[in-house]
């Protein structure tokens, strides 16, 4: 079982522009939040020094006007990293590279909510068919000038 | 050499499921291999939005025809976690009695498939005919031989009385002599070794960058399950072996199936032996206050993970869902590379996928 303090410290020095925060769900889920632009870095850290291998799956969620990456890694206890995205540019970069596992993931959050993952090897659907015109279906409708939905 | 592109579905005898894979050979070997899901894909996540915490119920054990009873199971402890309810020591048990049974279920569903894509049949009708008794028990206590509809958040809506509880140990005293049959015939069966042993083997390294769970990862010594590492339900009160390998090929997987399904019979031992006594659930209010949360289960396929968020309302406004296969799905599309065409349908069963879990 690794140590959250720890964790968030050596965050801190990967990233310094940026105080890392931990707080904790529910049913003792660690969540940290993570600037986008610090994913890989991080993620990089929490494979390397901390041999946190396993990331269960990732939740992508329409928050208004962000959008929302739940990144959820397991080490015996849960450990999630939160990244928000822009609704309007929602990008970030992909973690194909370290943890292959996670091009399914990727895919899925795809499709469903919008999101870009740059750099991704094949980012092609992953349910959806390929001539699914109608948008992503997991974005909630926004109020229009009237406040309407 | 000349390569040939091989379609496999999405309707196709090796597979029970609607999946399209595209095996690229040279001559009989496999050199690439790609697939295409979504053919099952019903939108639960966004349906589930639309229903209340109660209805959701109902849809999310749809989301699996085989471990349907681990995604109520996982469900209600996210959504009791949000309630702050605490489900009474009887009804855990009754919640990880079902766990157990729906295990062997599909263990067994499991060894018939295989046995029937390597040729074997006697083996697919033993394991099927045992796998009756599993189906019965399930049956005599809830209605329902797939979709039992025993969780409710805040505990079960079934109980037992003495009669039943007898009943269900001479099943599964009958059903343990016939499982250790089995048993026999995987560790010694010359025929059931040589279509699987050293067959679609997985390393640690392998498993470990698709992130892959239960069966599949333990046959290749990861040494890990939620029911021991994160005990939910009533698995603290009870004890167990967590069966691993070291081979990572299919017939390690297999070891580690029929062992697991051992252990199972007897937890469910266990827990008639001990059942506490009182109520089997607690009310649970209709609206969820505000927050999130993350429920983890060890499905018979491995690690389920439900991620529920509440507005306060009484529907959610998020639920994900990940299921086992899909990481095993990631981790196939490596381990069917530089393999014989006629291995395939091992590979394939091996990792015990269930398509409809994957596309939800």
């Amino acid at each position: 079982m690794i140590e959250i303090e720890a964790v968030l410290e050596a965050f801190r020095a990967t990233c310094p522009d940026h105080s890392f925060d931990a707080s904790t769900m529910l049913t003792d889920e660690t969540v940290i939040e993570i600037p986008a632009a610090c994913l890989k870095e991080v993620v990089n850290v929490l494979l390397d020094t901390f041999s946190v291998y396993h990331l269960s799956t990732i939740t992508g969620q329409d928050r208004g006007a962000d959008l929302e990456l739940l990144y959820h890694f397991w080490h015996g206890r849960g450990i999630t990293l939160q990244v928000k995205v822009p609704r309007e540019d929602a990008r970030v970069s992909t973690l194909t590279g370290a943890i292959p596992g996670v091009d399914f993931y990727e895919r899925e959050v795809g499709e469903m909510l919008g999101v870009t993952f740059e750099a991704h090897p094949g980012p092609e659907h992953l349910l959806l068919p390929e001539d699914w015109e109608s948008g992503p279906p997991l974005l909630k409708e926004q109020p229009d000038e009237k406040g309407e939905a | 050499m000349t390569r040939v592109t091989i379609p496999v579905g999405p309707q196709h005898p090796l597979l029970k499921e609607p999946l399209s894979l595209r095996l690229i050979a040279e001559g009989e070997r496999v050199v690439e291999a790609t697939m295409r899901l979504g053919y099952v894909h019903r939108g639960i996540e966004r349906l589930a939005e639309e229903r209340s915490y109660v209805q959701n119920l109902h849809l999310l054990e749809r989301v699996c025809g085989i471990c349907s009873h681990v995604h109520t199971t996982t469900y209600c402890q996210g959504v009791e976690a949000l309630l702050d309810l605490e489900v009474p020591p009887r009804g855990l048990m009754l919640r990880t009695l079902l766990c157990e049974l729906e295990r062997i279920h599909s263990h067994l569903l499991w060894l018939g498939v295989l046995a029937e894509n390597i040729g074997f049949s006697t083996v697919f009708m033993y394991a099927w005919r045992d796998r009756e008794i599993v189906l019965d028990i399930m049956e005599n206590l809830s209605g329902g031989r797939i979709a039992h509809a025993v969780n409710v958040i805040g505990g079960v809506r079934i109980d037992l009385d003495s009669d039943q509880i007898d009943a269900i140990r001479r099943s599964l005293d009958e059903l343990h002599g016939q499982v250790d049959d089995l048993v026999n015939v995987v560790e010694h069966e010359q025929t059931l070794k040589a279509r699987t042993q050293g067959v679609g083997g997985a390393s640690l390294e392998q498993i470990r960058r698709h992130c892959a769970v239960g069966p599949v990862a333990r046959a290749a010594g990861l040494d890990r399950d939620l029911r021991r590492d994160a005990p939910y339900a009533a698995y603290d009160r009870l004890s167990f072996e967590v069966v691993t390998e070291s081979g990572g090929d299919v017939w390690s997987a297999t070891r580690v199936r029929v062992r697991e399904t051992v252990e199972s019979l007897s937890l469910c031992q266990q827990i008639l032996d001990d059942l506490p006594p009182g109520e089997v659930a607690v009310r649970a209010s209709r609206r969820v206050p505000e927050g999130q949360v993350v429920a983890r289960a060890e499905a018979p396929r491995g690690e389920v993970i439900y991620y529920i968020r509440s507005d306060g309302s009484d529907s959610p406004a998020r639920i994900k869902i990940r299921t086992p296969t899909l990481p095993a799905l990631s981790m196939v599309r490596e381990r069917l590379r530089d393999i014989n065409i006629a291995d395939v349908p091992a590979v394939i069963s091996g990792i015990d996928l269930c398509v409809a879990c994957a596309d939800r």
